[in-house]
């Protein structure tokens, strides 16, 4: 299995897609933690898992659809109370497009 | 303050004891002990003391009170409270006061209880003794040395040192069984899918459940009866009806077969926990059940399994937190991308890191297959050991965790020897089966353990009676931490 190897490249591409910029430092340490529950993960290779389906959930039965009905929902100013900066009643983000 | 749950409500509706006093008296015993056990992060002394004269008055006009009048309840910090902040433990949601209240929490207001605050806990519920805390941990009240366990673990402590008769924890890989065991309280996780997770804020969406803890049994029983049932805000609610679970607690338990998986005793078990519990499981055989060895053959990979999926649904989940809708912005270079990167940085501890980035790498190009696809398929036999051993018995029995409390500082520089200790709870989060701890016979230096009960998909109520019965007989019944007491 190709995952033993985790190592700081492995680190700073995986922070890159979960978009976490990390220190120096803890690029460091998490490269040895993750390459040590990683390898104790490893022993899920021992269980033979041919022709087992996987599991996504476990509900019991198949569950109903809601009613596709207009309710209610929160106020517009409801929903932007607690955003860290509002403009024109919708959330202000830094420019991204040219 | 040493009512129990269903002693305050039947007090209340029968007018011998005012929702008020019932809320003052939890109030007197926070303000006594918080500061040493940091078992709330927030304290809504105003809000509570108003829900109480508005059930004092309710019956002051004649109406008839609900299942839960006047009682006391300290809420975990991951379960949105309409107006009142709830973080989750985490500085990346500092200060953040939710527009809407859970389903659970309209329910308990419904049943005219008393929210009295908001409990502490592992960041995002991500932990097993509380440590991983934003705002400090709590400490367990038998012992101030010691965690209270996690990540329910203020719920716990606020409950074993009798701040509320009971509190909300939820429970995706033990967070409800593992700090109920350590802390001497009932703790229940209700099947998967039993409780809405409508306004939970979410850690691991396939496993997570809001359950109950509480003093007693019956307690919990009473306060799972008001949160349970059908939502459909939540699509992975179930419809199945609930039972009368009051009564549950009521019924025989002679003939009922009890199943003792080997498996649970092996190596890293505590001594005292091993001859704790089985003590608890001989009293279940001295009440009539019949006892006998199951075997539940994949345990021993439930920890690798868990780890894998709860935290590649976390690295989904939490991507939600990016400094735009609600909670941390840091934007140093005013660029979109950096300001992800710098408020997730700044706003998540470092076990919420670690997880985020196992389940990113488990989930990713190249490693999906070995990993989240493997540990997938894993899950399905740890769920057909249950399905196999629940052929011939009605409950499993174990212990809860392999060790009383830990010490506080003993573990968290070590997140594999933290995750180790998950062993007994884990399986049956994978599973989705119903899960609950009843305290046994203390260790010999005094610290609470737990017996962990099993039971089918949806069987809460043969759980609660063997609990009931055991509790009836348990020689912890009734202790209380002398700090509480005092």
């Amino acid at each position: 299995m190709p995952g033993g190897n985790i190592d700081r490249k492995l680190v700073l591409h995986v922070a890159k897609l979960a978009s976490l910029s990390l220190s120096e430092a803890e690029v460091d340490r998490f490269a040895g933690e993750l390459a040590r529950i990683v390898g104790y993960v490893e022993q899920l290779e021992q269980v033979n898992t041919r022709d087992v389906p996987p599991t996504a959930h476990v509900q019991l039965a198949r569950l109903p659809l809601r009613p596709d009905e207009v309710r209610p929902c929160l106020a517009r100013e409801e929903a932007l109370a607690a955003a860290p900066q509002v403009d024109a009643d919708g959330f202000a983000v830094p420019t991204f497009v040219e | 303050m040493d009512a129990s749950v269903v002693e305050i409500a039947t007090g209340v509706q029968r007018g011998e004891l005012t929702a008020e006093q019932a809320t003052s008296r939890a109030l007197a015993q926070i303000a006594r002990h918080n500061a040493e056990l940091g078992a709330f992060l927030h304290v809504a002394r105003e809000e509570a003391l108003e829900q109480a004269r508005a059930v004092d008055a309710k019956r002051a006009r004649g109406e008839a009170l609900g299942p839960m009048a006047g009682v006391p309840v300290a809420i975990k910090d991951a379960i949105c409270t309409r107006g009142v902040v709830s973080t989750a433990g985490s500085k990346v949601l500092k200060g953040y006061v939710p527009p809407y209240d859970a389903t659970v929490i309209e329910r308990l207001r419904a049943a005219d209880a008393v929210v009295v605050g908001k409990t502490n806990m592992d960041e995002f519920a991500m932990g097993s003794s509380n440590e991983n805390s934003a705002f400090g941990p709590a400490k367990n009240p038998w012992d101030v040395a010691r965690t209270p366990g996690g990540s329910s673990g203020g719920s716990a402590a606020a409950v074993a040192a009798r701040m509320a008769p009971c509190a909300l924890g939820s429970d995706t890989g033990g967070s409800i069984r593992q700090p109920a065991s350590h802390t001497g309280t009932v703790g229940i996780k209700p099947t998967y899918g039993r409780v809405s997770r409508y306004g939970l804020i979410a850690f691991a969406s396939s496993l997570d459940q809001i359950g109950p803890l509480a003093t007693d049994v019956r307690g919990a029983a009473r306060l799972l009866s008001v949160i349970a049932g059908h939502d459909p805000r939540d699509s992975t609610s179930l419809t199945a009806a609930v039972e009368p679970l009051d009564s549950a607690c009521e019924r025989a338990v002679a003939g009922l077969r009890v199943g003792v998986p080997e498996e649970y005793f092996a190596e890293g078990l505590d001594a005292d926990v091993a001859a704790s519990v089985r003590a608890a499981i001989d009293g279940l055989k001295d009440a009539g059940c019949a006892v006998k060895p199951v075997k539940l053959p994949h345990t021993r990979f439930a920890v690798a399994t868990y780890y894998v999926l709860a935290t590649a649904e976390a690295s989904s989940n939490l991507a939600r937190f990016d400094g735009v809708r609600y909670g941390l912005r840091v934007d140093p270079k005013h660029e979109l991308r950096a300001m992800y990167g710098a408020t997730r940085d700044a706003g998540f501890g470092a076990e919420v890191k670690r997880r985020i980035l196992l389940g990113t790498f488990v989930l990713s190009a190249g490693y999906y297959d070995a990993y989240y696809a493997k540990a997938q398929r894993v899950r399905t036999l740890i769920r057909r050991d249950f399905d196999e051993a629940f052929r011939s018995v009605d409950v499993i029995c174990s212990p809860a965790s392999p060790t009383p409390a830990f010490r506080l500082g003993e573990k968290s520089g070590d997140p594999l020897a933290m995750y180790l200790s998950d062993i007994y709870t884990l399986p049956a989060s994978l599973g989705g089966v119903p899960a609950m701890t009843v305290p046994c016979a203390p260790t010999k230096t005094g610290l609470p353990v737990g017996l962990q009960i099993v039971a089918r998909p949806l069987d809460e109520a043969t759980m609660l009676a063997v609990a009931a019965a055991w509790e009836a007989r348990s020689p912890a019944r009734d202790l209380v931490p002398p700090l509480a007491a005092s």
